[in-house]
């Protein structure tokens, strides 16, 4: 079964008194343990369709699948619920909590989000910053390390849910190359090891150049799907 | 919960100089209304004390119609003898009651036999009195500590005037009910110091020498003041009085008999009304400083904190508990202004209690201002200030609580 189904997936959206199609029509479906890339140029509709796969957003029309859930008919309060034990996020920006340390902010989603004892949270977080190469900085403050370190953080972040969904957007804009690198490396052995799906947003040739598929977006439109 | 607590305090401690000067306005806005409201509740204890304990006590009994007539000491607005028996069998059945002075008022004239004025004084049965009015014998500044047959008190603006002191023979002359006129010489045992209020420039003579003045045979008395074991049960005393005295009825059907409390004989009750009124509006001032000081840095925090808002919401942190974030975090600071607060208001406190503070009321110099922080204003303030914070943290938390996730994590 796929984790992901769209049908005839539409976004519009009303600035002032124009209405934007942000989607028009899209049907595709991402398989479980998936590594896929969604490109295109900017307002292709890239962030929308991430947002409407992180139940962030709904759809104006059509229908999207995530784990079998139809995440359209979610309200606020059931689509928080589903992204906290199904979907995890990376940011470009990392959007770590200054004030909480990199173990912490890894600790957070099971602590308010799961609510998991906290033996086994802390045996998930150590194990995940390990994965990351982050164990050592357990205790500084996001603002006591560096991009490549703080979107390694977030990667654990991410993880830390064990979701069976990983939407990262633009997660590599705001790194150099090697760190670039090196964060895609820890992001498709996670995929082998737990068999997380990893969908991205973005313009970075690396990306692109290590995903199993990708979709490319113009004008709200799949214009094609590469394996 | 812990952990919310934890990252309220942490986003607390972010912005250090910001929650510093807000919790110092709320700390300093408690220790306003501490010291006041000790201030002026010592002061009108102090002075209810005063009142009671020099010669009003805490209720006083007469007959009915006698209290609207006061400033004339009607002398045929007594208790009888038979009135007498049934108020004090009702009296003696009620073991709040510590002690009770029948006293028989009157005017009359005091003469040094060089000069002649006027006089209004009291026949009472000194043990009683002293019992009922516990100030009276540290009223008297001159003399003996002791009222006898024969002897009378002077008030000390009367005995100033007329030059008299203690040791000297007067004289002094009345009208009875029935308009005649009788004397009596007396030698001044005590010059006494006023009080504030009705009856506090009063004198004083024995009881057997007040009827024998008045020239009355059967034992009739003007009044009769109570003090009661605990002042804090007055209302519920004096009601309780007042449906055994309302029992008793005159020719025409009515209650024989008044009943009034302290407050409804003293002036002094209007300002300690005052004073009550004050304590409120300060109360007030101190909630609106609250409220407003919480709710500007609250809404600077959701209003700084947007990204962050979304983040946690995009992960899956449900709206009630990014509510319960912030609302704990105004909270806290409420909380650690209240009890920095406490802190402080109970060490002026006591720095002014040690201060050893007198004040002048009326003629009545010198009075000791004995400052004392209760508890329950200390838990009264502290709970006005939490639910105060709780309250303006509301709407900036629930703000947050609804924020949209995709919105929050464009906010630039």
């Amino acid at each position: 079964m796929s984790l992901i189904a769209a049908q005839k997936l539409s976004k519009t959206y009303r600035m002032g008194d124009t209405e934007v199609e942000a989607l028009k029509q899209v049907d595709f479906e991402i398989e479980p343990a998936s590594f896929v890339s969604f490109v295109g140029p900017s307002g292709s509709g890239k962030t929308t369709l991430l947002n409407l796969m992180g139940c962030l957003d709904k759809p104006t029309s059509g229908h999207l699948k995530v784990d079998g859930t139809d995440v359209s008919r979610l309200d606020t309060r059931q689509a928080a619920a589903f992204r906290g034990n199904t979907i995890g996020f990376i940011f470009q920006d990392f959007n770590l909590m200054p004030v909480l340390t990199v173990y912490e902010n890894v600790a957070y989603p099971l602590v308010l989000v799961q609510k998991t004892g906290a033996k086994e949270r802390e045996q998930r977080v150590l194990n995940l910053l390990d994965a990351v190469g982050m164990a050592d900085q357990k205790d500084k403050y996001p603002d006591q390390i560096s991009g490549g370190q703080k979107q390694r953080v977030a990667i654990a972040r991410a993880l830390v849910t064990h979701p069976k969904l990983v939407l990262a957007d633009e997660p590599t804009a705001n790194l150099d190359h090697k760190t670039a690198y090196r964060v895609i490396n820890i992001m498709k052995k996670i995929k082998h090891e737990l068999g997380t799906t990893f969908i991205f947003s973005t313009h970075d040739p690396k990306i692109v150049g290590e995903a199993e598929i990708i979709y490319t977006l113009e004008d709200g439109t799949l214009a094609k799907g590469q394996g | 919960m812990l952990d919310l607590l934890k990252i309220a305090i942490r986003n607390l401690l972010r912005y250090k100089r910001r929650t510093l000067l807000t919790a110092s306005l709320v700390t300093l806005g408690v220790v306003f209304v501490l010291v006041f409201i000790s201030v002026s509740a010592s002061f009108k204890h102090m002075m209810i004390g005063q009142i009671t304990d020099s010669f009003l006590g805490h209720i006083q009994i007469h007959k009915k119609g006698y209290v609207a007539s006061i400033d004339n000491l009607p002398l045929t607005l007594s208790l009888s003898p038979k009135a007498l028996a049934r108020i004090e069998t009702a009296l003696k059945e009620r073991p709040e009651i510590e002690a009770y002075s029948k006293r028989i008022k009157f005017a009359g004239m005091f003469s040094n036999f060089v000069e002649t004025t006027n006089i209004r004084l009291n026949g009472v049965f000194p043990e009683d009195e002293i019992k009922t009015s516990p100030l009276f014998l540290s009223r008297i500044k001159q003399g003996d500590k002791a009222l006898r047959i024969g002897e009378i008190i002077l008030p000390e603006l009367l005995a100033k005037g007329m030059k008299v002191k203690v040791g000297d023979t007067v004289v002094v002359i009345a009208t009875n009910k029935d308009g005649s006129v009788n004397g009596k010489q007396f030698q001044v045992s005590g010059i006494l110091e006023s009080a504030t209020g009705p009856g506090g420039r009063d004198g004083y003579i024995h009881f057997e020498d007040a009827r024998e003045v008045l020239r009355m045979e059967a034992v009739e008395v003007s009044e009769i003041a109570l003090r009661l074991k605990d002042f804090g049960k007055l209302h519920r005393v004096s009601n309780g009085l007042q449906a055994s005295l309302d029992q008793e009825l005159n020719k025409q059907g009515k209650p024989a008999f008044e009943l009034h409390t302290w407050e409804k004989l003293s002036p002094f009750f209007n300002i300690a009304r005052m004073i009550d009124v004050m304590t409120f509006f300060v109360k007030l001032m101190l909630m609106a400083i609250v409220l407003i000081s919480i709710m500007n840095v609250m809404v600077m925090a959701v209003y700084e904190r947007i990204r962050e808002i979304g983040t946690i919401a995009a992960i899956g942190t449900l709206p009630e508990k990014i509510l319960a974030m912030f609302l704990i975090e105004g909270l806290s600071l409420g909380f650690f202004g209240a009890v920095m607060g406490n802190i402080l208001g109970a060490a002026i406190i006591a720095g002014l209690d040690m201060a050893q503070l007198t004040f002048d009321f009326g003629r009545q110099k010198g009075l000791l201002l004995s400052l004392s922080l209760p508890l329950q204003d200390i838990l009264l303030i502290s709970t006005i200030v939490i639910v105060i914070s709780a309250l303006a943290s509301l709407q900036p938390a629930y703000k947050a609580s609804k924020m949209n996730a995709i919105d929050a994590l464009r906010h630039v």
